[in-house]
């Protein structure tokens, strides 16, 4: 009935059928101010179910006082001072903008800083892959996105080559720039393709960015403009952050500068457009997206010094009847409502063993013992799920695996720690304290970042026994703590991010005066040289470009206080953790764990043009872990606890294909440790670790019963089966990848992890029949301890008639297990 | 008297080659298992070696028990894992009731010669064996009755954990330490290639998992706090349980290893004690931070250089943490003392130089030390310059990186006269408390002979053989004086000859930078023993004895170190 009423009150409207409801403009408020103003507007209609359609093309516009101003399309442009309205209208409705116009007609020089940069970037000529690259290109350099303005502005009006190591002049410098005769500047000539010019055509001409030039070369190419100050651009704006569209559906982007003097305006034919994936959607030079097939992408968009991004998300058919979701908790309200307006139905609610597996594998890295299933599946408790979870993360195992997954975070190895197992076990037992104690992860952030002396998380900065140079430390810091590579900007800005290489080394110098004393790591005083005739002592970080001292400076520029002789990374630590990258980049990190991925992927990767799936969620869960004091338990309860992360693995007709919004729990292999641990779990015999790094070289071995996620130096036990399967090598920050490859099948077929475990005496196998167990209780045993189900009844019975028609029993059941075994639900967390 | 006194020249020496023997097998014994004995009882214990067939006698000094080799056996291949033959050596140990509990090194008397030392322990309390059997789990433990109890236990395998089983009250403190059977025996030059043995304690209560109810919680472990190459590694833990129950201890080698070399001796002693250490060398080392730097020091240092006149007492003062200018002020030579309470804090004193003079810096840390407290302590001019510290720079041997040390002492020659400010302050910014304790001695240098190393540990002769045997000696402070080293009480037939070796040439070392500030001049002198053709056998080893004495101005000195070694002439090469 009300689905009727709703028809009979809406207009008909659209051209293909469709229905809107309502009909705005945007931006609905805006000032322009200043000469050669102009502004973009959009025309968005919406329909009964809140879906948005651009219908700025279709729209008929129209200004309330054309003197004041004129229409190109939808944009636009002011001529003098004052108020007008902006009216866009369609199928019957209207929207409407207000605008203010101010200083129109005030003369004001075209500027490098201002002008010129902005053609550059819009037309990708400072990109990496052009004259913004490391060395530029074709002997002309200009900074990555315009990053150096004045750099780039020497090398045009006086010439000479670029040099990668060295601000110096090679070779004779000739002025890309003609003032005599604009139109002869090289500048002009090669973008448009009046001499060959290996980019191809760039400008035109005839367009106004060639206009633009020449009267700013005719002016005396002026690098500011005029007199004061130029605003700085310091943030762009994207309007709509995320768009949502139909296949083959358009949609505009609104992109807005803010300038350091608190104006804004509009940049959205001043920057360039390009698509991460042009096979989902594409984008024009006027920043307008053209869905191309379902899927998820986002558009970058950059402009001198910035880089901003928009997420583009096209979605299927509607689905008529979107069923309602339950929800847990507020993951779940940031979840489900970008499925439903992605028309992808979510997954239905895991099973218990569905359930009871997978966490037990996420929180505490085991398989439950099957005595354990058995009780859980047998409950009627509404409150078992959570009940379990804390029973989990109390248990000593779920400090097991959240140490050992920090100390590969942490890069716990006897080569990265001072080449001494006795370091390295001292940095393996503070981390294991900080999970035991559940110590609030800002603390263990800045201790570890900070740490001096003798004191274990020290140990961390001494790879082979060495301090690391200072950009790699710094590097490694950032990107545990802040999700963030900044190691591009090392040799030259950051390709694809704001940082520049002064940004880096800024950061770096942090770590400069690190050094090592036996074993004692220190921050050397300032106020000590300790130079001689024969040693050179001093500890000076030397940018290495401009071979200046560099001093420390944080990433966003804001001052602190650093005494002469003082730890300066305790000043970085205490910036570090009050960010608020640092809490997204933890909540995300340990997110990535529990759903195989993380809401920005990589998970380390955080950058403008590697935008999250899900922004709001990531802001909610970093504040909520903020109002929590950093609380790394409450973070993994309020995860697991959410319908998000009980959804099951199996796909409805809606979400098979989706991969990135959690509609569904996604299978992924268990990591080797993981793996090895449940396969000694199943089969009742435990791994045994022998000390050494190579085969056969063994000194010691690892008590019996030693898990492989318990094992504190992994790099001093040989494992063909972690080998085999992909520990990570924490020489650098490990990224896990272990993909399926040959030895991992025949180590499956012959080796000892599997082969020899089912021919103990001491296995669960041997222990059964010993006891006389059936052939159903054996089958049912060993699919709780693997599978944590029991098998459906056409598996058993299946299995069984297998087994009758197999001669020798125990070799019958110990092919049955090593199927099991090597079964991909096995070896998967579903 | 068969002694001859060895007078080296510094310079000049002349390489006289000494031939070395023929390879011989030299006895050398590995462990001892069991290697402690309750006072007043009698024991079979069984040492594991090489070269040990034809041991008639054991060679334990004055010690307080009294041993019958029982006899002598090789090991069977399959044991132990090791590559080369093996000994066993079974032998009943009688210790007296009136023995004084503590180590006791000794050694066999085989055909071949006397071995290296090995220590066996008397204990003032009942040695309980490790029970037979496997140990390596909760439900296998072995129960500990209350009281100070002592077991003799062995990680007869790799990956081997031993379980105890004891009941603790609540607020019951007890102290628990294993000691290793296999300390840094090759230290004394037998070149035992056995690895050190390592051990951890770990203390669990019964524990409750979703997982697995029977899952122990650990509550306790030990591992040192402070890891440094050469000191003690052996398990030391104290600990206050909360409440009344069961508990269990764990014994295991840290890096897993195990065999039949693998013993240990586990003590648990109600309240706190204190860790049972081994004997702490009394030996000169001028650049210990541990050393005491008292009032006397200076006519300690010039006794040490053949010089007999008196010099005055250092009197010691203390800093304070206040500007340079507002520094107390202290005379030369004296003692400044003070404690770093706060992380950042920098102490300092001022004296006055009225000349030229080369000054020698002393630091001592009688409380927290290195690596923990590391001070570094600077000497500043009026202008704020620095004109010395205790931080050495340096060029890595590998890498040719700047490398630094902390040193104990520092020699910096003041050619100004002038006030100095002294600032004292830990290398970190971070840390700093009760016990970052200093003295640091400024005072006039004093050249004497430092650190005296007599590395020989015993010598097997055979007739006709000659052996070399190496001390090694540090010129501190501009020493340049000579060194006397004597061989005292030689048997019949042996005789000690001046000598001089020689090592096989090296790059200069690649770092520099005022290294004689911070290291003294190494020099060396070798005295050669020669057994006669004819010489007599010693049935029993003869306790020689290494002295040395400083030789300055044309006097000889008092004597400086002495070093005793048991010699054997043996029948025959």
């Amino acid at each position: 009935m009300k689905r009727l009423l709703t028809l009979l009150v809406l207009p008909l409207a659209g051209t293909a059928g469709e229905r809107f409801v309502s009909l705005k403009t945007v931006p609905a408020e805006v000032v322009l101010s200043g000469p050669r103003a102009t502004q973009q507007f959009l025309a968005i209609a919406t329909d009964a179910s809140g879906m948005e359609r651009d219908v700025t093309a279709e729209a008929r516009w129209a200004v309330s006082n054309p003197a004041l101003a004129s229409l190109d399309g939808a944009r636009l442009k002011a001529a003098a001072d004052g108020r007008l309205t902006v009216t866009a209208a369609y199928a019957g409705m209207k929207g409407q903008s207000n605008v203010r116009m101010e200083g129109a007609q005030i003369t004001r020089p075209l500027s490098f800083t201002r002008e010129i940069t902005a053609i550059f970037t819009k037309h990708g000529c400072n990109s990496t892959a052009c004259h913004g690259g490391v060395k530029g290109r074709g002997g002309f350099k200009l900074s990555n996105n315009a990053l150096y303005p004045k750099d780039d502005y020497e090398w045009i009006i006086k010439g000479g080559g670029y040099q990668v190591l060295t601000d110096e002049v090679k070779g004779e410098r000739i002025p890309r720039i003609d003032r005599k005769h604009p139109e002869n500047s090289l500048l002009l000539r090669k973008p448009s393709m009046q001499v060959p010019h290996g980019g191809g055509k760039r400008i035109g001409a005839d367009s106004e960015d060639y206009r633009t030039m020449v009267e700013w070369i005719r002016a005396g190419a002026p690098y500011g403009g005029g007199q004061g100050a130029q605003p700085q651009l310091v943030n762009l704006t994207v309007y709509p952050a995320m768009a949502v569209m139909p296949d083959g559906g358009r949609r505009g982007l609104l992109v807005t500068a803010h300038f350091n003097d608190g104006h804004i305006e509009d940049f959205t034919h001043q920057v360039l457009y390009t698509s991460n994936d042009g096979d989902v959607a594409a984008v024009n030079a006027d920043g307008v997206i053209t869905a191309k097939r379902k899927g998820e992408t986002a558009i970058l968009i950059r402009a001198a010094g910035q880089v901003a991004s928009a997420g583009v998300g096209v979605i299927g058919p509607a689905i008529a009847d979107y069923p309602a979701v339950p929800r847990s908790n507020f993951i779940d309200d940031y979840v489900f409502a970008k499925l439903r307006k992605f028309q992808i139905v979510p997954s239905a609610l895991s099973s218990d063993s569905e359930f009871l597996r997978r966490v037990c594998l996420d929180l505490a890295g085991a398989l439950p013992p099957p005595e354990r299933t058995r009780q859980f599946l047998a409950s009627r408790d509404p409150n078992k799920r959570e009940k379990v979870v804390d029973a989990l993360i109390a248990s000593p195992e779920f400090t097991d695996y959240w140490t050992f997954r920090f100390a590969d975070i942490f890069r716990v190895s006897i080569f990265s720690n001072g080449l001494s197992s006795k370091f390295s076990e001292a940095y393996w037992e503070w981390i294991r304290n900080n999970i035991e104690t559940n110590r609030p992860y800002d603390e263990v952030a800045r201790e570890r970042i900070s740490a001096q002396g003798y004191s274990p998380a020290s140990r961390h900065f001494l790879p082979y026994n060495q301090i690391g140079p200072p950009g790699e430390v710094m590097a490694e810091e950032v990107r545990v703590f802040f999700g963030r590579r900044l190691d591009c900007a090392q040799c030259h800005n950051h390709p694809y991010e704001n940082w520049s290489q002064d940004q880096f080394w800024g950061m770096a110098a942090f770590f400069s005066r690190l050094f090592k004393m036996g074993p004692v790591v220190f921050d050397h005083p300032t106020n000590m040289d300790l130079s001689s005739k024969d040693v050179d002592g001093k500890i000076e970080l030397l940018h290495p470009r401009t071979k200046a001292v560099v001093k420390p400076a944080l990433l966003d520029h804001s001052p602190f206080e650093l005494a002469p002789d003082g730890n300066p990374r305790k000043a970085l630590a205490a910036w570090m953790t009050a960010q608020p990258y640092f809490a997204e980049a933890a909540v995300n990190r340990i997110w990535g764990l529990f759903f195989a991925r993380g809401i920005v992927e990589p998970v380390d990767d955080f950058r403008s043009t590697n935008p999250p799936t899900h922004p709001e969620l990531l802001a909610a869960l970093a504040k909520d872990f903020r109002g929590h004091h950093y609380d790394l338990r409450h973070l993994m309860k309020t995860i697991v606890m959410s319908r998000t992360y009980q959804l099951s693995y199996v796909p409805n007709g809606s979400n098979r294909e989706d991969v990135v919004n959690y509609s569904r729990s996604l299978p992924r292999a268990l990591d080797a440790e993981v793996l090895l641990d449940a396969v000694a779990d199943v089969t009742g015999v435990p791994e045994t670790f022998p000390t050494a790094v190579t085969e056969g070289s063994s000194v010691g071995q690892a008590p019996v019963g030693t898990r492989a996620i318990q094992l504190r130096d992994p790099d001093t036990f040989f494992s063909r089966f972690l080998e085999i399967y992909g520990r990570s090598n924490r020489g650098a920050v490990p990224e896990r990848g272990g993909k399926p490859n040959l030895s991992q099948a025949l180590h499956m077929l012959a080796g000892d992890t599997y082969a020899g475990r089912l021919e103990a005496k001491s296995g669960r196998l041997a222990r059964m029949l010993a006891a006389g167990a059936s052939d159903t209780e054996i089958i049912d045993e060993f699919y709780l301890a693997a599978l944590s189900r029991l098998p459906a009844p056409g598996e058993r019975d299946e299995i069984l008639n297998i087994l009758s028609r197999r001669g020798g029993r125990e070799a019958a059941l110990r092919e049955f297990v090593w199927a099991l075994l090597s079964s991909r639900e096995f070896a998967e967390n579903h | 008297m068969l002694g001859l006194w060895v007078i080296l020249a510094l310079c000049g020496c002349c390489a006289a080659a000494v031939n070395k023997p023929d390879p011989r097998p030299d006895p050398k014994a590995i462990s001892v298992h069991p290697f402690t004995v309750q006072r007043g009882t009698a024991k079979t214990v069984i040492v594991r070696g090489s070269g040990l067939q034809g041991t008639n006698g054991v060679f334990a000094g004055a010690a307080p028990f009294h041993i019958v080799i029982e006899g002598v056996e090789p090991e069977p291949k399959d044991e132990g894992g090791h590559k080369g033959p093996v000994d066993l050596v079974r032998m009943r140990v009688e210790v007296a009731a009136d023995a004084n509990p503590g180590r006791y090194p000794f050694r066999l008397i085989t055909s071949h010669g006397v071995s290296n030392a090995i220590t066996l322990f008397v204990s003032e309390l009942p040695v309980t064996a490790e029970p037979e059997g496997s140990h390596d789990s909760p439900d296998m433990a072995v129960p500990v009755s209350p009281g100070p109890v002592l077991f003799a236990g062995r990680l007869s395998h790799r990956g081997e954990a031993d379980f105890y089983r004891f009941k603790a009250k609540a607020g019951e403190t007890l102290t628990f330490q294993v000691i290793s059977g296999l300390p840094q025996i090759a230290a004394g030059g037998s070149g035992a290639t056995v690895p050190n043995f390592d051990p951890s304690l770990t203390i669990y209560e019964a524990g409750t998992s979703w997982f697995d109810p029977s899952r122990l919680k650990r509550i306790a472990y030990n591992d040192e706090p402070a890891w440094v190459v050469g000191k003690p590694t052996d398990a030391y833990l104290v600990h206050r349980f909360q409440q009344a129950g069961d508990y269990l201890l764990r014994v295991e080698a840290f890096a897993g290893q195990g065999g039949p070399d693998y013993s240990y001796q586990l003590k648990v002693v109600p309240g706190e004690k204190p860790e049972d250490l081994p004997p702490v060398s009394r030996a000169t080392d001028d650049r210990a931070f541990t050393r005491i730097l008292g009032a006397d020091r200076l006519n300690e240092l010039a006794s040490r250089g053949g010089d007999a006149a008196q010099h005055p007492s250092v009197e010691t003062y203390r800093a304070a943490a206040a500007p340079a200018d507002a520094a107390p002020l202290f005379k030369l030579p004296g003692t400044i003392v003070g404690t770093i309470e706060r992380p950042g804090e920098i102490q300092r004193a001022r004296f006055q130089l009225d000349g030229p003079r080369d000054i020698a810096i002393e630091v001592e840390t009688p409380a927290a030390a290195p690596p923990y407290f590391n001070p570094v302590v600077r000497m500043l001019n009026t202008a704020g310059e620095e004109v010395a510290t205790n931080v050495f720079a340096g060029k890595g041997a590998c890498s040719g990186a700047l490398t630094k040390s902390l040193q104990a002492k520092t020699i910096v020659p003041v050619r100004e006269a002038g006030t100095y400010t002294i600032e004292v302050r830990d290398v970190t910014a971070d840390f700093g408390g009760p016990d970052f304790r200093y003295r640091v001695q400024v005072r006039p240098a004093i050249p004497h002979a430092g650190r005296i190393v007599m590395s020989a540990d015993h010598v097997n002769l055979a007739r006709g053989e000659a052996t070399s045997l190496r001390v090694v000696f540090d010129r501190e402070e501009g020493y340049l004086g000579g060194i006397a080293v004597s061989a005292e009480a030689l048997p019949p037939g042996v005789q000690a000859l001046a000598g001089a070796d020689f090592e096989a040439e090296k790059d200069p070392p690649s770092f520099a930078g005022k290294r004689e500030r911070y290291e003294p001049r190494t020099e060396r002198a070798v005295v050669v023993l020669s057994a006669a053709k004819d010489a007599a056998p010693t049935p029993r080893p003869q306790v020689i004895r290494l002295v040395a004495r400083p030789v300055s101005r044309g006097k000889l000195g008092p004597v400086l170190a002495t070093k005793s070694i048991p010699l054997m002439v043996i029948p025959g090469q």
